[in-house]
């Protein structure tokens, strides 16, 4: 055994010099004042307090959390139905359709989000459609609504696997079961298939919802550059401002939330976690 | 008349001819079949036989190609399986994993909107059917396999169906839960007094809980009745075999209530079999009786006993096998070495029956001399690439050359014989083998010997009447194949005699002289079927 341990090795090394010391020099920027050098190190809670006092940072914050929420809502609601409809399907079918879903993420992100800045612009497709109906060119870039499109656009191939991965692994002889006592097709999916895919779909909110809250790149591009979520603020403080203490704070007070959220999202898995894991070994 | 009208039981169920295919594989081939209120109905047979997919065409999960399902005087076939006023049982319970015990149970009432007290007091009654009490609360998960089997048997029970379907249900149980199980699912059918419908592959658990056996095979039904009747009374070999232990053996029946097996004419109690037909006779283990030689009906020899706890299962031989005898040469090493000593090659000299001359190749010629070229340096085989020999369909001998590429030859005889065999027409079948030559090597090398000597010795047995294959059960030799030596060793070689499996209380000695008795009405004739 210890031959084998001496493998981990160089995986360890990796791990502490690209993960560890990274995130022990946030911690570190994010508690001292600027201008230190590394033998005087001054610490300080200012950068949280100026976060948490400013009304303009904590109006971001909330933006960016309604955005991701209504990202991860949107998915589930989108992503259900095309999950369902392709663990229903025969197995040759199924696997056509999940190529079809992970296709698009084969190409690089920007571009797929460049491309719906040229569908969306003042005279880009849309509008131009609109226009020969004779309606009103309307402003749809740079909008909330640009954001969340293109946000929900890059997420929901996450959520339509996850659910479709628990509803592919669903009982058939449970569906039966359902169907025999009684329960017609829209009772039985109420009380049999969605709770019993509910595993998958929080596994999907954890999927969305984590990169949705701390995405700087598609509101920039599709918010355009003034419109401002937390990713962009922290970007800022790094690229733009150079203030690195604050930048780091302000990830840290992203990570905290990050780390809640998953704490609650495990929290409501645990109970259909439990019996999953259970049904598998049986 | 009246009174005739009430006790007789009220018609439930209709198969009417039902066809069904998967793929075009024709599961169901035409069932029609009844089954009335109260019963306890059993379709048994192996899988694949389409028990348990009349079972879900009848719950509706499934629907036949062709036929009619009648469910209490009306057509259910187009009805989905929710309208249906029955419930199922499935093989591996199917309880929902994320609902607890009571909740479960309580599924179908809950779906028919029922008030919560209605439902909490039926729920605790079948709790206590299923002798479960106290366990609402609990993970159906975390339950033991039977108590899952009986919280799924409750959840069907609750909603009071007509009838109960149950398929495979006690499959995934160990023995001894399983017979506590049988137990349970008859004191449940005979307290809710509904009917069951209960498919299984297994014959015990459908002899013991059954009021009605349906046996069914590659989709059709091979006999319906009482277990009495099934065990007593199959209908052909197939439904004798699959129920119970049995002694089947072809005979011929000469006039009624007197047929003829083993040579021999027996007495018994069949009737309406036409003169001379060719038959089945059934004897049960049990009913056959060992006795001191003579004072049966046939004596035999005792092969084997196997203690089995109630009785001893005793093989009794009472008509011995085919047997022929032949001559082994053993030589020692008979291979032939090259000039160069780079290659060796070997052979054996065999006999061939005059009427297979016309038949032998050089394939055929290179297997029964057994001929092998090989390098000596790292025991690779080489091919044989030439072979040379005159063959007349005359009695004689004649040599046959084997050479490699390079040249390297050997020389031995194919030797032409009027073969003679074995007759046995008792047991209306015949036995040959031929004397063979091999070398020491070879019968140490041999990993399967009595294979290798069936195969040696081209030994074959054939029925008299149809020249059918008749296997070769047992090999016989008087050497040792450890510590063999050249020289001349006799290889027997035998069929299967005629064994009866006896089931019996009393013990017999293994190779005692016996007889074995039985009544005339323990014999019991069935009609060939067609397969």
């Amino acid at each position: 055994m210890k031959t084998f341990k001496r493998l981990t090795y160089p995986y360890m090394l990796w791990i502490t010099a690209m993960i560890v010391i990274p995130m022990l020099l946030i911690v570190i920027y994010a508690l001292t004042k600027q201008g230190n050098d590394v033998a005087t190190l001054q610490f300080t809670l200012d950068n949280f307090i100026h976060f948490f006092t400013d009304a303009d940072f904590l109006s971001t914050l909330w933006l960016s959390l309604k955005i991701a929420c209504i990202t991860t809502i949107l998915c589930i609601l989108i992503g259900y139905p095309i999950a369902y409809l392709i663990a229903a399907s025969t197995p040759a079918k199924r696997n056509l359709y999940i190529l079809l879903i992970t296709l698009p993420m084969w190409i690089n992100m920007l571009v797929r989000t460049y491309a719906w800045i040229g569908i969306l612009s003042d005279n880009g497709l849309v509008n131009h459609v609109l226009q020969f109906f004779g309606i009103e060119p309307q402003k749809l870039l740079y909008t909330d609504f640009a954001v969340i499109l293109g946000m929900v656009y890059n997420f929901i191939p996450f959520m339509i696997l996850q659910i479709e991965a628990s509803l592919a692994k669903l009982d058939r002889s449970l569906l039966d079961a359902a169907n025999d006592l009684g329960a017609d097709r829209l009772q039985r999916f109420l009380k049999v298939t969605l709770p019993l895919s509910l595993p998958g779909v929080i596994s999907g909110i954890t999927l969305v919802f984590l990169p949705a809250v701390s995405s700087f790149v598609i509101p920039k591009l599709m918010g355009g550059g003034a419109y401002m979520l937390i990713g962009n603020v922290i970007e800022n403080q790094f690229i733009t401002v150079g203030e690195w203490n604050f930048g780091s704070a302000i990830s840290m007070i992203m990570a905290c939330i990050i780390m809640i959220s998953m704490y609650i999202t495990r929290k409501l898995d645990k109970s259909d976690d439990a019996v999953s894991r259970k049904r598998g070994k049986v | 008349m009246e009174m005739i009208e009430m006790n007789e039981a009220k018609r439930l169920i209709e198969f009417k001819n039902i066809v069904k295919d998967f793929d075009g594989q024709l599961v169901l081939k035409g069932i029609s079949l009844d089954i009335y209120e109260n019963e306890f109905v059993t379709l048994l047979g192996p899988s694949g036989c389409g028990k348990t997919t009349l079972l879900r065409i009848l719950a509706g999960f499934l629907k036949q190609n062709e036929g009619r399902v009648i469910f209490d005087g009306e057509e259910i076939s187009e009805l989905p399986p929710y309208k249906r006023e029955l419930n199922t049982v499935f093989q591996k319970y199917a309880l929902f994993p994320h609902m607890n015990v009571y909740e479960n149970i309580a599924f179908g009432l809950k779906i028919k909107k029922m008030s919560k007290d209605v439902i909490e007091q039926k729920v605790m009654k079948m709790l206590k059917l299923i002798n479960l009490e106290g366990f609402e609360q609990r993970n159906v998960t975390l339950l033991s396999g039977g108590q899952q089997q009986r919280i799924a048997i409750a959840r069907a029970l609750v909603n009071e169906p007509k009838v109960l379907l149950l398929d495979e249900p006690l499959a995934a149980l160990d023995l001894k839960l399983r017979k506590e199980m049988q137990y349970e699912l008859k004191r449940i059918q005979q307290e809710v007094g509904i009917t069951f419908i209960y498919v299984t592959h297994d014959q015990e658990e459908a002899l013991t809980m059954s009021d009605k056996i349906v046996v069914m095979k590659d989709g059709e039904i091979q006999q319906v009745g009482t277990p009495t009747d099934i065990y007593n009374e199959p209908q052909n070999r197939y439904v004798a075999n699959f129920i119970g232990e049995s002694n089947i053996i072809s005979g011929i029946m000469r006039k009624d209530k007197l047929v003829r097996f083993d040579d021999m004419d027996f007495e018994c109690v069949d009737i309406g079999f036409k003169e001379n037909e060719p038959v089945d006779v059934v004897i049960r283990p049990e009913d056959l009786d060992i006795v001191a030689q003579d004072g049966g009906k046939m004596n035999g020899v005792v092969k084997s006993v196997l203690f089995k706890g109630v009785h001893y299962e005793i093989m009794v031989e009472t008509v011995p096998g085919t047997t022929v005898s032949v001559k082994m040469n053993v030589t020692k090493e008979h291979d032939v070495a090259s000039s160069d000593a780079k290659e060796r090659i070997s052979a054996n000299h065999f006999f061939v029956d005059l009427e297979d001359v016309k038949d032998l190749n050089d394939a055929e010629i290179i297997a029964r001399a057994d001929a092998q070229a090989w390098d000596p340096e790292n025991d690779e085989y080489l091919s044989i690439s030439k072979i040379e020999y005159e063959l007349k369909e005359e009695v004689g001998n004649y040599p046959v050359t084997f050479s490699t590429v390079l040249g390297t030859a050997v020389t031995v005889n194919i030797m032409v014989v009027e073969q003679k065999y074995v007759e046995n027409p008792k047991k209306n079948e015949a036995i040959s083998a031929f004397n063979f030559f091999k070398s020491v090597d070879e019968i140490k090398e041999s990993v399967a010997l009595d294979t290798d000597l069936k195969t040696w010795a081209n030994a074959q047995g054939w029925k008299l009447s149809d020249e059918s294959s008749v296997e070769i059960e047992d090999v016989e030799y008087d050497f040792d194949p450890d510590t063999i030596t050249p020289g001349v060793y006799q290889v027997t070689f035998s069929t299967k005699g005629r064994v009866f499996k006896v089931h019996t209380t009393d013990i017999a000695e293994e190779g005692a002289e016996i007889a074995l008795n039985f009544y005339s009405e323990d014999i019991h004739v069935m009609s060939k079927i067609g397969y």
